[in-house]
């Protein structure tokens, strides 16, 4: 199977968790992140049988990481916003096969290695 | 010599003309992700038509990167907009390379691209769209 140099990390989270999100992620030697707004369609039956409507904000982060240290990444974003956290957090990665515009990861993961 | 015996072994049987007159399969395709100023997500969907991507997705976002990180990169601006696209697979090196080179000269167009292996898809018009094969 083909290996992939870099994975990109997708992180949906609560509304208001994203410095939360960022901050294990680059403790795990993430660099950057972009943020999508978006709203959480589950439990419309449990809503209609309460006869209350939640508006369920979320946030999509989306974080490009190098393949290597993606399992820590994952690791660091189940702890500190996994679904038995207030954030209640999914995060899940899929490959990159090829990307163009990074120019500041190098560094940012010699600086991971460097801390562990 | 174990992978040959093998191969032989599994060499189909002779199938009727028709089935020998298939065409090769379809080529595959790729999500692509853009993630570039909120100001040039109009230019870049458009500028994505020639590689073949009939329609894109634009969302609006923000990105996270710390400013001292903004600065080492040059950009000064958080307002983002993701751009997604459907690529097919022989046009999507040549697309990020197009890509890569407008994110120098375009004028605060800088930008991160990629693209995501698509596993599969349903539906031959959707297939058809999304690869421009008419």
């Amino acid at each position: 199977m083909k290996k992939f140099d870099h994975e990109v990390i997708f992180c949906i989270v609560n509304a208001g968790f994203t410095d939360t999100v960022m901050d294990a992620a680059r403790e795990a030697g993430a660099g950057g992140g972009t943020v999508i707004h978006a709203r959480g369609t589950a439990n419309s039956e449990a809503e209609k049988a309460f006869g209350i409507v939640v508006q369920p904000e979320k946030e999509v982060v989306m974080i490009i990481v190098k393949s290597e240290i993606r399992d820590a990444v994952l690791h660091a974003l189940y702890k500190s916003v996994g679904l038995n956290t207030a954030g209640q957090g999914i995060a899940f990665s899929l490959p990159v096969d090829s990307v163009v515009g990074l120019s500041e990861f190098p560094k940012k993961t010699d600086e991971a290695a460097d801390n562990k | 010599m174990d992978e040959n015996e093998i191969k032989s072994e599994k060499k189909p049987k002779k199938s009727p003309q028709r089935r020998q007159e298939q065409k090769p399969t379809p080529p595959k395709l790729k999500v692509l992700f853009l993630i570039i100023p909120r100001q040039r997500a109009e230019l870049y969907a458009a500028l994505l038509q020639s590689y073949g991507i009939n329609a894109s997705l634009i969302l609006s976002a923000d990105g996270t990167a710390s400013s001292e990180m903004l600065e080492r990169i040059g950009l000064s601006d958080s307002d983002k907009a993701v751009v997604v696209g459907v690529v097919r697979e022989d046009n999507s090196a040549s697309a990020l390379k197009f890509l890569e080179e407008k994110f120098s000269t375009v004028k605060n167009g800088r930008g991160i691209a990629f693209t995501v292996p698509m596993s599969s898809v349903i539906g031959v018009a959707a297939y058809r769209f999304l690869s421009d094969q008419k």
